[in-house]
């Protein structure tokens, strides 16, 4: 028996280098992509060696986040407050804004404690403290699955967001129109196991506020997820009916293709060269590809869309669409801390995830322009 | 199988226990010979000194084997003249099974009843018989209980009725005698090592000497290997030889019933895991409480006050004994599981024996306070009798405890001294709260590898409860010196902290408030001052 399961992985390591070999070269027309090819083709489309990649952000650096991120750890809370406040009634830029805010107050919250002291009643204060608060509590439970968290761990993770729960409740107090303060409850949802009627009940909260809420409707997703609340039924049907009510441009038609993603990484023996091939996921693809246009039409510089970008262009790789991939590649390429490849979690993971599906579809960009 | 063919397989398994040992020899002097024909000398030299080291203990276990002497455990050897009643009874139990009464009775710490017997000859010609009796047991049980417990271990040596059979279980006692002893010898190199590391773990103070000199250094190894071999023959042995032992047991359990009655058999049985547990924890909990302060009960009450508990948690110790222990069975282990041995005794008819009414067992003895006293001498360490006397029980839990929340406290008073200066006092410490270094002072209190891990705003969450613990511990310690606060002794709870009314619920808001983000001491001052 035990000499069964060092000669499986042999086998599979050998299946897995064939299937490699025949993604290498696919089609039979004209000669193979060599591997060693893949980097010239890349570097010839103009993509970034893997080494000048940044794992660390989405997109390029947004010089209003630098500047507040500086200011707030000099202690300057009244430049976070009006860096907030700069957001006004555009949810998604204020819920963008505080979770910038939130992480910095992880790191050090002397800042906020003078925030808080200066405007105990603030609607504002109360959004990052919550938020940040949650951020806190998993930092301290770490990332390890529960058998290699300590009971230390645990304790703080538990009594922290107890705490995160009356700040969540005392920001909604003052929430107002802000969906905000309810859209940072959703991972307090994910962690306490909220069942789906109160779940319910908080959504509604948000949808009512703001019905397009990309970000609520991502977080969401993963509440309704196998591995988190849900069921691969419950997250299908969520993140299609997400995309029905969206119109071109509020780019929920991203959520079915979040929805795809993570059911093929729940399943390991499923085959991806196939399962993104399915019409209804080459149909979605579709839907997308016209969202992120429209939104880009209307604001190329919105922060929404590369990781959007990001999924599409691994999505059109697996459907061997490789003149489209690396229409999103060439428009995204340089930070790449987003899903799919952030799922890797180490640099070198990433990089290689998000090198690999580039340049393969770079060889094949170039291999069909040359026509050999 | 016929007892016969039962008594000559376990002849022939005993046998081969020798032969394994010969064999061992043999391969080593093969080694050593091959090594001097071919060798280097010094190379030889090498070989032999280490076969030598591995001869050592493989001789060592034959003769363990042929002379099956017992390590005297550490007990209270009681005459006839003293104990009268006790050996009375004693002697009319070994008549009773129709075996020789012991040569001497030993009093022990633990819950426990065991004959023993220095017999040669393969354990075939009979030798000193001793009987040992656990005080902790008797302070459990009644009288009839008592006789049955003993009874069966007299059962053990008679088994008249298969008379041939009883070189199975000689054979099985022997090698389970060697089997013990090698893991008990391993054990005790553990333990040794253990000691070396911390030798002030004055737990283990009470629980009886320390026997025999611990051969040193790289013997270890060889040991453990010569050991080896003879684990897995005695395996072998044992289990090929259980089913003997398990109706052995039974058997033993049957004259148990018909001496002692059937209720008092049965009761027994479900006794003694109670009891045991009970004894456990109360050494554990009471007995070497204060044994870090320094501390031991009063004379008589480091075994005797086991009784106390007895009374204290009846309730609690009836419904144990209701529920039969589920216990994993070890492959070594005769005894079929307790479960069972009840069930096949109490599915004898009736015998008109009832319980009601008898008296305990410690009654047998002229004075069991006494003998408590008396036990402490030959059982503790000298060690332990170096360590002071409490007055009373409740002089001793109090004193106890305020050493624990004192050393509980010290790495905080160390922290401070070292952050903001000052004496480690509790005033310093809300000084250098006052003065913004809370978080200083708990950054250097004892962390685990994940609060080390941690940084920002997780080292604060990470150092906060501990923080808080030890504030606490430093605060009721304070409170306990100014007469404000004490422990309370409970046989049926945890010791329990005594404060001033109401004194609790703002005791707790006030350590709250201290390490808060913005810690704020005002209120535990408050507090502190009302108290002086």
């Amino acid at each position: 028996m035990s000499h069964i399961l060092p000669i499986a992985l042999i086998l599979f390591a050998i299946y897995s280098w064939y299937r490699t070999r025949q993604k290498a070269a696919p089609n039979g027309t004209g000669g193979s992509i060599r591997n060693r090819d893949l980097p010239k083709a890349a570097a010839e489309l103009g993509f970034l060696p893997g080494e000048q990649l940044d794992t660390d952000r989405a997109y390029p650096p947004d010089p209003r986040i630098t500047a507040v991120r500086e200011a707030v750890q000099a202690g300057n809370w009244q430049a976070a407050a009006e860096f907030l406040a700069g957001a006004g009634r555009d949810w998604q830029e204020r819920d963008r804004r505080s979770s910038v805010l939130a992480t910095e107050a992880v790191k050090d919250d002397s800042w906020l404690l003078a925030w808080r002291k200066e405007r105990p009643e603030d609607a504002d204060v109360a959004l990052v403290l919550a938020e940040s608060l949650i951020y806190l509590a998993w930092e301290v439970r770490g990332s390890s699955t529960a058998r290699h968290t300590t009971q230390e761990q645990f304790a703080g993770f538990h009594r922290i967001l107890d705490q995160a729960r009356e700040a969540v409740a005392a920001a909604q107090a003052l929430a107002g129109d802000d969906p905000c303060p309810f859209i940072v409850e959703i991972p307090l949802a994910k962690g306490l196991g909220y069942p789906h009627e109160r779940f319910e009940e908080i959504w509604a909260e948000i949808v009512k506020r703001d019905p397009h809420h990309l970000a609520a409707h991502t977080s969401a997703l993963q509440y309704w997820c196998k591995k988190w609340r849900g069921s691969y039924e419950l997250a299908e049907s969520f993140a299609r009916s997400a995309a029905q009510k969206g119109t071109p441009g509020q780019l929920l038609s991203v959520l079915p293709l979040e929805a795809y993603f993570e059911y093929e990484i729940a399943h390991d023996d499923l085959e991806q060269d196939e399962f993104y091939k399915r019409p209804e996921i080459v149909a979605a693809v579709d839907a997308a590809l016209v969202d992120v246009a429209a939104a880009a039409a209307a604001n190329p510089d919105d922060w929404r869309i590369p990781p959007v970008r990001h999924l599409l262009a691994s999505l059109l790789y697996w459907q061997d669409r490789y003149e489209a991939a690396v229409e999103q590649f060439r428009l995204v390429d340089g930070y790449i801390d987003t899903v799919p490849w952030a799922y890797r979690g180490s640099r070198e993971g990433m990089i290689k995830a998000y090198v690999q599906q580039r340049d393969f579809s770079a060889a094949q960009v170039v291999k069909a322009r040359r026509g050999i | 199988m016929g007892a016969t063919l039962r008594a000559v397989r376990a002849l022939v398994l005993l046998a081969g226990f020798y032969l394994l040992g010969f064999v061992m020899l043999g391969v080593l002097v093969a080694v050593d010979w091959a090594v001097a024909e071919g060798g280097v000398g010094s190379v030889t030299a090498k070989v032999w000194i280490v076969s030598a080291l591995l001869a050592i203990p493989i001789v060592q276990g034959m003769f363990a084997l042929r002379t099956p002497k017992d390590e005297p455990l550490p007990g209270l050897s009681v005459t006839e003249q003293q104990e009268p009643a006790l050996w009375a009874a004693v002697r009319k139990l070994a008549e009773q099974t129709g075996t020789r009464a012991p040569d001497e009775i030993l009093l022990t710490p633990d819950v426990n009843a065991a004959v023993s017997e220095d017999a040669t000859f393969l354990g075939l010609k009979p030798g000193r018989r001793r009987m040992y009796i656990g005080l902790p047991l008797m302070a459990g049980l009644s009288e009839p209980q008592l006789q049955a417990v003993l009874a069966h271990e007299f059962g053990h040596y008679t088994n008249h009725d298969t008379r041939l059979a009883a070189i199975t279980l000689r054979g099985r006692l022997q090698v389970m005698r060697t089997v013990a002893s090698l893991h008990e010898r391993s054990r005790k190199k553990v333990a040794k090592e253990e000691a070396k590391q911390e030798k002030k773990n004055a737990k283990r103070l009470a629980k009886g000497k320390e026997a025999g000199e611990v051969d040193a250094g790289s013997a270890g190894l060889s040991y453990r290997l010569a050991a080896k071999p003879f684990l897995w023959y005695g395996t072998f042995y044992l289990r090929a030889s259980q089913g003997v032992g398990r109706r052995q047991e039974l058997a033993a359990d049957l004259a148990a019933a018909r001496i002692a009655g059937r209720d008092a058999t049965a009761s027994a049985l479900r006794e003694i895991p109670v009891l045991d547990a009970a004894h456990g924890f109360y050494m554990q909990s009471y007995a070497t409480l204060g044994t870090g302060a320094g501390l031991l009960p009063p004379s008589g009450e480091v075994f005797g006050g086991l009784r106390h508990l007895l009374a204290g948690r009846a309730d609690e110790l009836d419904e144990m004994r209701q529920a039969l222990p589920e216990e994993e069975l070890s492959p070594y282990d005769s005894h079929p599981p307790i479960a069972e041995r009840i069930a096949h005794i109490e599915q004898l008819p009736d015998d008109g024996r009832a319980l009601t009414g008898a008296r305990p067992a410690l009654a047998l003895l002229t004075d069991p306070t006494r003998s408590f006293a008396e036990l402490e001498r030959s059982a503790l360490t000298p060690e332990a009798h170096q360590l002071r006397r409490a007055a009373d029980w409740p002089q001793l839990v109090n004193d106890s405890m305020l050493w624990h929340a004192d050393q509980d406290a010290e790495p905080l008073r160390t922290a401070v001294t070292e952050v903001h200066g000052g004496d480690g006092s509790l005033d310093a410490f809300l000084d250098a709260v006052d003065a913004g270094r809370l978080w200083e002072v708990a950054d250097r209190l004892p962390k685990s590898q994940e609060a080390q891990d941690a940084t920002g705003r997780a080292a604060r969450e990470f150092a906060r409860p501990q923080v808080r613990a030890r504030l606490s511990r430093m605060t009721v310690v304070e409170l306990a010196r100014l007469g404000r606060a004490h422990w309370e002794l409970s046989w049926t709870d945890a010791a329990r902290l005594s404060l001033p009314d109401g004194y609790e619920e703002e005791l707790k808001q006030a350590l709250d408030a201290a390490v808060e983000d913005v810690p704020d001491t005002r209120e535990l001052r408050r507090l502190l001052a009302r108290a002086r």
